[in-house]
């Protein structure tokens, strides 16, 4: 196949994974790239030894181009980021920041820039910064999606920008691409799809969960980590909904991730409370939906686990291997195109 | 173009206009069959069976192109169970071609008899659902299509908050019947993707209020040309009935009501159709609810129908060759 995001990437088939924190690991990764997609390593929960042994796998894994993500908003990810830079990993995904310099020191070694989106504005400023392209996230996508739907969301902002569109929220299958190019974009990034196929990491209680939720069984509310998110509809999910933010298991979880990140707690707590108050609650959010999630993916605990789930788990209805997942998507984009050519015609 | 809705009816473009309160009347409808789409007589909008059965007629005196009925079965405080029933036994008697119910499906609300006294008079019966579970009893009923209505659309959503991009296919997998894609429709392009994603005609509202033949203020049309998609509301969750329209005055102070608690006789008057009707006429946008869909961020212009049906219908054709292009090499 051939759009703006082939190109610009060199790749074979416009898919691209979502970084999806402990589940876009290096053989994820590098399953999607070999299969002609581009994986995204997610960085959030890897300190900057972690990121680059990561990054050391996956090009033992694969010699196709692949990305990594970065929020820089986390106390940590700046220096994640500065090892992405140094590792020179073709594709950067950055969400939740300032872009700039990130995208400056990319394009000095020939690096390309994504940046993760919601609106125009926040995409205006992505391709302002210089940013080569955009992931936008709709409305039905798990985690951090837009209240406006795919449908609305990505013509929309094809028609504003110069760079490409990466369309993500509502995608799993070769309708859902052909769909997505129609609207002008030039590539879908999946995560919920990809979460349920043989190599994902991701706890097979959750796998089989995935199978067995429908459209309408996730929850989208600025409760669950301070910024509008969609997870599966659980018992943890409707407990946030009611309680809100807490702070004092903020503080403890806190300190889970400055283990994780190899940070010294002082570190991290004054860190976090010289970002000023706004942020400093965000990242108290952070901090408790981080082990939320945690228990999701690892432990497979599907009450009391927080997993970001989008409404396209209603489509999917099979754990297939990433490339036979990627050539069905493949075919069947096709035949949906050919059908409709007579259609329209 | 070619799908099994354009099939079903007879017509050059399976775009069909959706019920719009006081806006879907024989002259505005006739301009969308005319213009080889689908126009809408909204049946709320007449309360007697005599003044029903004149605006069917005088549409048919309009247009000699096919058109759709809208029979909205909610509890209204101007429209009841017997109007419902009276509805259903004038289309059945003037043998309209097809009719969208919404609401309470109508062999619930008004019982099997009527579907049979449609299904004899030769109506194609479409049921407007949010989720798969309806879609699938209005197939067992016998209905001959499905509106599948994402949570963009602007009204009353369902309260499943499944988008179009989800629904369209989750629904087309699972009954026979054709589907029909609402919500987040309003160019070729969105056309192009409802059919790929297995729909077989789009149904739309906002679009069509910007449009020429609308008997609606100009500065209600002005307006959705220049509100973007992220500029529409869901309220009324508190009364157990949602809906989605601009974002104004009126629903702002509607969702702060709402917010602190407020009593479902404080939103009423705030709420009140004939409110809406001074709206379309005066053109204030700020003091009825406006009930559009996120679509709106894609409404630039206001073509006639025809200009509108025949743009999206290329746009549409363009977008399928290029992406077909693309993605055979």
């Amino acid at each position: 196949m051939k759009t703006q995001i082939t190109e610009l990437f060199g790749i074979r088939y416009p898919l691209v994974l979502s970084g999806m924190s402990w589940i876009s690991v290096p053989k994820m990764v590098a399953a999607v790239s070999n299969a002609g997609g581009l994986g995204i390593l997610a960085t959030g929960p890897l300190n900057p030894d972690e990121v680059r042994e990561a990054v050391r796998e996956i090009r033992s894994l694969t010699d196709r181009p692949f990305g990594a993500n970065t929020s820089l908003v986390l106390p940590g990810a700046r220096d994640n980021a500065r090892a992405l830079l140094e590792e020179r990993v073709p594709v950067i995904n950055f969400a939740l920041g300032k872009g700039d310099w990130l995208i400056r020191e990319a394009h000095a070694y020939g690096g390309k820039v994504i940046s993760t989106v919601v609106n125009l504005h926040q995409a205006s400023r992505a391709q302002d910064q210089g940013a080569d392209a955009v992931i936008a996230t709709g409305y039905e996508a798990a985690g951090h999606g837009s209240p406006v739907t795919s449908l609305v969301l990505i013509p929309h902002l094809v028609d504003r920008l110069r760079i490409p569109v990466i369309a993500a929220g509502g995608f799993s299958d070769g309708r859902g691409l052909a769909a997505a190019l129609s609207l002008g974009a030039s590539a879908v990034a999946m995560g919920t799809r990809f979460m349920t196929t043989r190599e994902s990491a991701l706890h097979g209680n959750y796998k089989k969960a995935s199978l067995e939720k429908d459209v309408y069984d996730t929850l989208y509310s600025p409760r669950f980590d301070g910024i509008p998110c969609r997870v599966v509809d659980n018992r943890a999910a409707r407990r946030a909904l009611k309680s809100g933010l807490n702070l004092p298991a903020a503080f403890f979880n806190s300190r889970i991730i400055a283990a994780q990140l190899r940070l010294p707690y002082w570190k991290l707590f004054f860190g976090v409370l010289a970002s000023g108050w706004k942020n400093a609650r965000q990242l108290a959010y952070f901090a408790n939906a981080y082990k939320r999630i945690l228990v999701a993916t690892e432990q497979g605990d599907t009450e009391e686990g927080l997993l970001p789930m989008g409404q396209v788990t209603g489509l999917v209805h099979d754990e297939p291997a990433v490339a036979e997942l990627v050539e069905r998507i493949v075919r069947e984009a096709r035949e949906v195109l050919e059908d409709r050519r007579a259609m329209v015609s | 173009m070619k799908t099994k809705i354009t099939e079903m009816f007879g017509i050059e473009y399976p775009i069909l206009c959706g019920a719009m309160m006081w806006l879907c009347k024989p002259a505005f409808c006739a301009a969308i069959s005319n213009a080889g789409g689908m126009g809408n007589v909204t049946a709320g909008n007449y309360e007697t069976d005599a003044a029903f059965r004149d605006a069917i007629r005088e549409t048919r005196k309009l247009t000699k192109k096919p058109f759709m009925v809208n029979i909205t079965m909610l509890p209204s405080v101007r429209i009841t169970a017997e109007h419902h029933k009276m509805y259903i036994r004038v289309c059945a008697e003037e043998k309209v071609d097809g009719i969208e119910f919404s609401g309470m499906p109508a062999d619930r609300a008004a019982g099997m008899e009527y579907i049979e006294m449609l299904k004899k008079a030769g109506v194609k019966l479409f049921h407007k659902v949010g989720s798969v579970r309806h879609a699938v009893h209005a197939e067992k009923v016998g209905y001959d299509g499905i509106y599948a209505a994402g949570i963009e659309e602007g009204g009353h959503p369902l309260n499943d908050d499944v988008t179009s991009m989800v629904l369209t296919p989750r629904i087309a997998e699972t009954v026979k019947i054709p589907v029909v894609t609402v919500g987040g429709i309003a160019d070729g392009r969105t056309l192009a993707a409802a059919l790929a994603l297995g729909a077989e005609g789009v149904m739309m509202a906002s679009r069509f209020v910007a449009t020429r033949e609308c008997p609606v203020h100009e500065n209600i049309k002005q307006e959705l040309v220049k509100r973007q998609e992220f500029e529409t509301v869901i309220y009324g969750k508190s009364i157990g009935l949602q809906g989605r329209g601009l974002k104004t005055k009126v629903l702002q102070e509607v969702l702060a009501i709402e917010e602190r608690g407020g009593a479902f006789e404080e939103l009423l008057p705030l709420l009140s159709g004939l409110r809406v009707k001074q709206a379309w006429e005066t053109g204030d946008v700020d003091y009825a609810p406006l009930m559009v869909g996120q679509s709106i961020g894609l409404i630039g212009d206001i073509p006639t129908c025809r200009e509108l049906l025949e743009r999206m219908a290329r746009e549409a054709r363009e977008q399928a060759e290029k992406t077909q292009r693309a993605c055979a090499a």
